[in-house]
């Protein structure tokens, strides 16, 4: 099928520029790695939603500083017409990407979207939905989609995955730092964040975590997107990242190192949107060849009873 | 009576009879010098209000409509609206980009609303020079392929294109695709400030003797379209001056109305003179200070125009161009100059030509 | 060529387009790309082409408006408005209305 066709009516009308017409005039200001995000063309309950769902993230919009200051996102009008109705029971929900050199076009439900290189990124987004947890929804797969895009511009990475740490309250010294233990959906992330939980660890998020580049080597900075665990805001923004685990389920528990190609392999399949970009192929393998260099890989075997956090505390030592 | 004799009337006692809606700025393109103001903000006018707009001008007997954006196929109430104008009598013109024109769609606006034209925009003659304007690659290949179902299902078209230093080049080989094509081409030999005046479009202005050519191949073309058509077909008063007191019909018998309900005097000039939201086009019609200062321009344009000889004409000044040049619509700016200069040129050139061709 | 008598209907084809400017009209039949302009009497019957009332009604109308102030008597305005019903039917103007239609 060609792009577009799975979500929309007209894909031959998709929007080949950030142009239309704004829902509103509010905008608001998200402080999430790799922004700040700013969003603008919203009204006021689009703007309320946005801050009921990102909460401590949000902050207006500076009208002086406002123009140039982080990545820019205008939201426009689409009729609801534009869109499939689509039965989602029983559905995996994928966004449908189309990139080329200096942009990429994204449709899904509910919503068309474009970065635009231009040359900073810029983005637009297109939906029908006016307020409540569907514009909720539209707005965090986006920026979900933007943050990744956005962290590999600037030397960083979004990696499906959970993040696990001792928390500051650590008592081995180590605490503060933190693994992330990589797979797709239905890997085990979850379950490992569940387990890791119970033995006493934080967890950042169960299915998206950025690594940023510091000079004192990969940091994990929490992200505000989670899977079926849900909202994950304690604590502090970044951790030292201690090493990345590929997750495996199985009978019982096995660690292995990673060759460095397949560590390399392993950071690709988890690094969602832009590892199906070949536009941005060479500058993702790039990171995440730093990444796997920075920090040691492992494949972890592990089974419902294990317990994964003192695994990976006796892996730190 | 002929018919530029009945606009110069409308003119002059500013009756309505054409209206261009911009429907949405959303876009399938993104053609480099487009210039639509992206950066206006405001409520869109709603499908009820469009129909009362549409009310208005029909109670105000205006003939023509034309149907505009951005891409006006976009909207969401495209095809509603224009199945509208057509039940309340107006020619309805459909000015589209072409991209999405094909299928159903196509289909549609040929049964619902039954156009009295489709005009496409054509960027090039190739694949490369289309499509860099554009800045959407595909856009020529499936443009082609779109232009040969709309024929095919009937739509009249028509192909407008803007003279750029891009496509200047390829402006003979345009031509030509046209022809092949059976369908008609216009060229405007200018491109214009963006209508916020943003001067980026001007980066992509044709050279001197790109639009030299456009204006040889233009003469050259009128002189084969007159061959065909013999001169006593033509109506006796074609060729008499008309007694008009404007220059141009801008705010007196034309208006053009963006997305959020502005009017504006003309496409070109981008000086609002009312809003639908707040007041009925009667009352912008009728009342409008600004509307009345547009009407006072274009009878001062006029004398303009004549101050500079009875040649004046080929300056083809167009006060809307003017204020987004210069932001004074009397100023006549350098575009107009040269445009002057190379039609006198050309037209030379013309009166040179002997009679009857020379048998060598 | 369409015979036109009193008791012919006849309306605008679907694809004319006119408007009325100082009592003329222009007119345009879309389907050709033809743009015409027809004097005062032209755009009268345009308008009174409605496809219901008969051509002997145009011409009562017209009598009375023209024959009024201008001393035009009825036989020179049902011969004028005859012709120029015939000539619009042949210029793809106007159009007769068949029991057809009504049905």
């Amino acid at each position: 099928m060609s792009f577009g066709g799975g979500f929309l009516h007209h894909p031959d009308l998709f929007p080949g520029r950030r142009s239309g017409e704004a829902w509103g005039d509010r905008g608001v200001t998200l402080d999430v790695p790799g922004g700040p995000y700013r969003f603008s063309g919203l009204t006021a309950a689009q703007e309320e939603a946005v801050r009921r769902r990102f909460g401590g993230l949000c902050r207006p919009v500076v009208k002086e500083e406002g123009e140039g200051e982080g990545i820019a996102t205008a939201v426009f009008r689409a009729p609801l017409a534009d869109f499939l109705e689509i039965d989602t029971r029983g559905w995996e929900y994928a966004l449908d990407l189309d990139h080329t050199p200096l942009s990429v076009r994204v449709a899904g439900l509910r919503l068309m979207a474009r970065l635009d290189w231009v040359p900073g990124l810029a983005g637009g987004l297109w939906t029908s939905e006016a307020a409540g947890e569907e514009w909720t929804s539209v707005c965090e797969n986006y920026l979900r989609l933007l943050a990744a895009y956005r962290l590999l511009a600037a030397g960083g990475v979004v990696l499906h995955s959970a993040g696990v740490t001792g928390g500051t309250e650590g008592s081995d010294g180590d605490g503060a730092a933190a693994w992330l233990l990589l797979g797709p959906s239905g890997a085990g992330k979850t379950t490992a964040s569940r387990l890791c939980l119970a033995a006493g660890a934080e967890v950042l998020s169960d299915d998206l975590n950025a690594v940023l580049m510091d000079r004192g080597g990969p940091v994990v900075a929490r992200l505000p997107f989670t899977g079926d665990l849900g909202s994950r805001d304690d604590g502090p923004g970044t951790y030292p990242l201690r090493g990345v685990l590929r997750l495996r389920q199985g009978p019982r528990e096995e660690l292995a190192p990673l060759s460095p190609a397949a560590a390399l392999a392993a950071l690709a399949a988890a690094a969602p949107y832009v590892n199906r970009d070949p536009f941005r192929r060479e500058a993702l393998l790039a990171v995440l060849e730093r990444l796997a260099r920075a920090v040691p890989a492992w494949e972890l075997t592990f089974s419902l009873r294990a317990d994964l956090w003192s695994i990976l505390k006796t892996l730190s030592k | 009576m002929s018919l530029a004799r009945l606009m110069a009337t409308a003119w002059r006692q500013n009756l309505l009879v054409s209206v261009l809606v911009e429907l949405t700025y959303r876009c399938n393109l993104d053609c480099f010098f487009c210039y639509n103001d992206l950066s206006l903000k405001g409520e869109p006018l709603s499908r009820e209000q469009y129909f009362r707009f549409f009310d208005e001008l029909r109670d105000l007997e205006v003939l023509h409509l034309a149907l505009s954006g951005g891409e006006p196929l976009a909207h969401p109430d495209f095809l509603a609206l224009g199945a509208r104008a057509r039940e309340l009598g107006f020619v309805v013109r459909i000015k589209s980009n072409g991209h999405a024109l094909r299928g159903e769609l196509a289909r549609r606006i040929r049964d619902e609303i039954d156009p009295f034209l489709v005009e496409v925009s054509l960027h090039g003659a190739t694949a490369a020079t289309h499509d860099r304007q554009t800045r959407v690659p595909g856009s020529f290949e499936r443009l082609l392929a779109n232009l040969a179902e709309v024929r095919a299902l009937g739509l009249r078209v028509k192909l407008n294109s803007t003279l750029t230093a891009w496509n200047e080049g390829e402006i003979e080989a345009m031509f030509a695709l046209a022809d092949t094509l059976g369908l008609p081409l216009q060229v405007d030999p200018e491109v214009t400030p963006r209508d916020d005046g943003g001067r980026e479009p001007l980066a992509v202005t044709p050279s001197r003797d790109g639009v030299l050519r456009l204006f040889r191949l233009q003469t050259e073309r009128g002189r084969a379209s007159d061959a065909i058509i013999p001169a006593s077909a033509r109506s006796a008063d074609e060729n008499v001056p008309v007694p008009t007191d404007k220059h141009c019909g801008a705010g007196s018998s034309g208006l053009a109305v963006d997305p959020f309900g502005n009017i504006y005097p003309c496409v070109q000039w981008r000086w609002p003179v009312g809003n639908l939201h707040s007041q009925s086009l009667r009352q912008i019609w009728q009342g409008a200070a600004g509307l009345a200062a547009v009407r006072e321009l274009t009878t001062r344009a006029k004398g303009v125009v004549e101050s500079h000889g009875p040649r004046g004409f080929l300056l083809n000044f167009c006060p809307g161009a003017a204020a987004a040049h210069t932001g004074d619509p009397l100023a006549v700016y350098p575009a107009a100059l040269q445009r002057r200069e190379l039609l006198e040129q050309v037209l030379a050139a013309e009166a040179r030509r002997p009679l009857l061709p020379v048998v060598r | 060529m369409t015979d036109i008598h009193p008791s012919t209907v006849l309306r605008r084809r679907p694809d004319v387009r006119y408007r009325r400017i100082e009592g003329e009209a222009v007119v345009l039949r879309q389907s050709a790309a033809e743009v015409l302009v027809l004097n005062g009497v032209g755009a009268d019957v345009l308008d009174l082409a409605d496809g219901r009332r008969p051509v002997g009604e145009w011409i009562d109308v017209l009598a009375r408006e023209y024959g009024a102030d201008r001393e035009v008597d009825r036989e020179t305005v049902m011969r004028d408005v005859l012709d120029f019903a015939a000539e619009a039917a042949a210029a793809g103007l106007l159009e007769p209305v068949t029991a057809e239609d009504d049905g």
